[in-house]
């Protein structure tokens, strides 16, 4: 194993762990703190759970609207800090890191409880993890002071060792994550993470071993086939660099065949049996991958490598045919690349791109949600979009398309409120008139409504019945047949009283007072039930009158403010247009910067591609030079 | 090589993209060795020059839908006749939602057909503003009428009513379907809210 090819490869791969110190985390924005909301049921403002109903339906954007109209109004009073928590995790799903910093803050400097407040530092933790502010990020997490709900408590230790892998503390990561074997699938990560940190310390075998133990975990989903797949290309790729070829392919051997890490398992494989010195098998993986797509990096070698096992197999004219394959193979993929970059700064590059992965979202119902799940793998094999996964795999390139899609989705957003908005002007306009069409009425019924006379007349009745009661008055209480026959015995009695005396005037009298007596005592029996009547009928006239002085301020209200509140309505409509007017070339123009800085990165992506061609161009054709110098040496002796 | 098992939902794929997020600080060493791409360990000056406009113009846009929002709602709706009706689901594990059909004074005003996704949603917490109206003070009926499917997977349609005083405030009406473990059915409750 001498060609430069081989010497290549090997320099690599004992450079490969130490090289990776400063490969970036997969850049992936968070999705909102969803896994520490309050169980159904404890909402207790319905319109908190009216957010969380949009919420948990991936509608980051208009739980974010809805919370935040509902916060300003404050109808959230029982979950402020909880909305405040959540309304960071929204802002985070849409990028915006420094508002979530922002809202975490907030909710630090209010008095929450101690659970609030440990999950607003462990979001502030994963920020700056995420930012690279390392030590920001380990003293967010070293203010934890209790374990976190669900979840999260794995996540933040998950967190904290890579915090410190990140910041180079191997040692101490993996102390962090000793003995740790809860059964999550974040147990697995860990040991993931753990293995490739303990490897890179130098403490090799363990490593091996925990990478060995997550390459043969038993899998139930394709996140974790995918972390499998991971585990087993670190383990084999590992055992490469240390010249174990046998465990090294039965590690690659465990990579599934359709998977993201197939290719570079693949690839992997062929070199391991080259190392063991069985190049017929090496073939095999090789000559499968050579079939591949050109496009991705592991296939490009394997067009190196195959011809070099016909080489080492003897089988020189084989060689020498694959090398010129190779060479032809490389040059027509150059010119895919020239086209893909003139394609690229010709313009419409995002939108192609977007386009082509919003025909490949598994559902149609999420193409105009800000919790876009990507799915490039599938982009069509156009100038524009060919290149598109391994586009994606650049941190800036992933942050800068979400970002242009996101403008997008709102720039539609802003014109379907376009036309609301001018229903608002038309519905002002109405209200104007109404208000016009009602003041003269409202005028005249306020002039012809005199409570004060009311409540005059309310005063006197009530001055009478203290009086009567004073006086207890019984007949004051007569019902008007009883004061007519009262009137008339009274009468009678003037009338009697006239008469000559003599025993028909006694006779009369006694009759007389007897009727007097009998309805005086009647009405005294019914003064109570009586007075306690008239007393409830004030009282009722006296709410009548509370209410009718109640609703004449109502409407002497609504006289003074309609014209005010509907110029009010105006002038908050006019003011939202302004705002869209200028909104509107905005969006276009940190579209279009997004879209040049997308454009220059992918093109100087891509143009690093055609530089590992031509190099690798080269290599074939001096290796097929190599062996034609062989040939005719051999020829010649 | 093993074999590939089934595609998992989207939900499970985001979980995976959130963990790889933690986790691929420490990508493989073949991979990148081989794909050949130095990852770059910072964002370009230029990419947070423009992140950071693209950020400020964000939150411009969610203001903006604030204030259109509440400017909408304040219009159509104001306080003084504002009607909200809300469905939630507490636990619910002898009703299987599929529409709900409102009526307020004998008018229908809402006839909602959920969504897989909508019904999941009111499962884990979410209450759904299920309808927005005027209504004038004074007393009101509502009719809901819930269908779905019962225990035993049966055709189930149950109806509620309430009648409810509308004073000078918004008046918040939630409709709730509960279970009601004594005889193992589902339960209809209303509660009123000012």
């Amino acid at each position: 194993m001498s060609s430069p090819l081989v010497r290549r490869c090997w320099a690599l791969l004992a450079g490969a762990w130490f090289a990776l110190a400063g490969v970036p985390a997969v850049a992936v924005r968070d999705e909102p703190p969803a896994s520490d909301l309050p169980p159904p049921s404890k909402i207790r403002d319905l319109d908190y759970g009216d957010v969380l109903f949009h919420f948990f339906q991936d509608d980051y954007f208009e739980a974010l609207v809805r919370l935040e109209v509902s916060h300003e109004m404050g109808r959230m009073p029982d979950h402020a800090a909880e909305a405040e928590l959540l309304a960071g995790g929204l802002y985070l799903s849409l990028g915006l890191h420094g508002e979530a910093t922002r809202r975490f803050e907030a909710v630090l400097a209010g008095p929450v409880p101690q659970s609030v407040s440990d999950r607003a530092h462990f979001y502030l933790a994963r920020i700056g993890f995420q930012r690279g502010y390392l030590e920001d990020a380990a003293r967010s997490l070293g203010r934890i002071r209790g374990p976190l709900p669900g979840a999260l408590e794995p996540e933040r230790r998950l967190l904290a060792a890579n915090v410190l892998m990140a910041q180079g503390r191997y040692g101490e990561a993996a102390q962090s994550l000793e003995g740790w074997t809860d059964g999550s699938d974040w147990t697995y990560y860990a040991r993931f993470n753990l293995g490739v940190a303990l490897v890179r310390t130098g403490e090799t075998t363990r490593g091996r071993q925990l990478l060995e133990s997550v390459g043969t975990m038993p899998v139930g989903n394709e996140e974790q086939r995918a972390l499998r797949d991971r585990a087993n290309l670190a383990l084999g790729f590992a055992l490469l660099q240390e010249r174990q070829p046998d465990p090294a392919a039965a590690a690659l051997a465990r990579v599934r065949l359709d998977g993201p890490f197939t290719n570079r398992a693949l690839l992997g494989l062929g070199w391991a049996e080259a190392d063991a010195a069985r190049p017929e098998r090496a073939l095999v993986p090789w000559l499968e991958l050579r079939e591949r797509p050109v496009l991705e990096a592991a296939v490009q070698e394997s067009l190196l490598a195959v011809p070099y096992a016909y080489a080492q197999l003897a089988a020189n004219g084989q060689a020498a045919e694959q090398y010129r394959h190779a060479v032809s193979a490389f040059a027509a993929e150059t010119a895919r690349l020239d086209e893909s970059i003139a394609a690229i700064r010709g313009g419409g590059f995002l939108d192609a791109v977007l386009s082509a992965a919003t025909a490949s979202e598994a559902k149609p119902d999420d193409a105009d949600r800000a919790g876009w799940l990507w799915q490039l793998q599938q982009a069509p094999d156009a100038p524009h979009t060919r290149y598109l996964y391994q586009l994606f795999a650049s941190h800036a390139f992933q942050e800068g398309l979400r970002n242009y899609r996101d403008l997008r989705l709102m720039q539609r957003n802003l014109e379907r409120w376009a036309g609301s908005l001018e229903a608002f002007h038309e519905m002002v306009a109405a209200r104007e008139l109404e208000t016009a069409r009602r003041t003269p009425r409202k005028a005249e019924l306020l002039a012809g409504t005199d409570l004060d006379s009311l409540e005059a007349r309310r005063a006197g009745l009530e001055a009478r019945v203290a009086e009567l009661v004073a006086a207890r008055d019984v007949t004051a209480l007569a019902t008007p047949e009883e004061a007519a026959r009262w009137r008339k015995l009274e009468e009678l009695e003037v009338r009697t009283a006239a008469l000559p005396p003599g025993t028909r005037r006694d006779a009369l009298a006694e009759r007389v007072r007897l009727l007097h007596g009998t309805l005086a005592w009647q009405l005294d029996a019914d003064y109570k039930l009586r007075l306690s009547r008239l007393r409830a009928s004030l009282a009722e006239a006296d709410e009548a009158l509370a209410e009718a002085r109640r609703r004449r301020a109502l409407v002497e209200q609504a006289g003074d403010l309609a014209p005010r509140n509907t110029e009010g309505f105006a002038e908050r409509v006019r003011g939202i247009e302004r705002r869209m007017e200028r909104l509107q070339p905005a969006i276009d123009a940190a579209a279009a910067a997004q879209e040049r800085l997308l454009a220059d990165i992918a093109v100087r992506e891509l143009e690093a591609q055609k530089a590992r061609l031509a190099s690798y161009a080269t290599q074939a054709q001096f290796a097929l030079a190599a062996l034609y110098d062989g040939a005719s040496a051999g020829g010649a002796r | 090589m093993t074999h590939p098992g089934s595609r998992d939902d989207s939900r499970a794929a985001r979980g995976q993209l959130r963990r790889l997020a933690c986790a691929g600080a420490f990508l493989i060493a073949g991979s990148v060795l081989l794909v050949g791409r130095a990852g770059a360990t910072g964002t370009a000056p230029e990419a947070r020059t423009v992140d950071e406009d693209v950020q400020a113009l964000k939150k411009e846009l969610v203001d903006l839908n604030r204030d259109l929002f509440r400017l909408e709602e304040e219009l159509l709706y104001p306080a003084s006749t504002q009607v909200a009706v809300f469905l939630s689901v507490n636990l619910g594990t002898f009703f299987a939602l599929d529409s709900v059909k409102l009526e307020l004074d004998g008018k229908e005003v809402a006839n909602y057909l959920y969504t897989e996704r909508e019904v999941e949603a009111l499962h884990r917490g979410g209450v759904q503003k299920l309808y927005l109206g005027n209504l004038k003070a004074g007393e009101h009926e509502l009719v809901a009428v819930f269908i779905g499917k019962g225990p035993h997977e049966r055709d189930y349609r149950r109806g509620t009513t309430v009648r409810f005083e509308k004073a000078v405030g918004a008046k918040y009406v939630e409709l709730r379907i509960t279970d009601r473990e004594a005889s193992l059915q589902p339960e209809f409750a209303v509660r009123q809210w000012e």
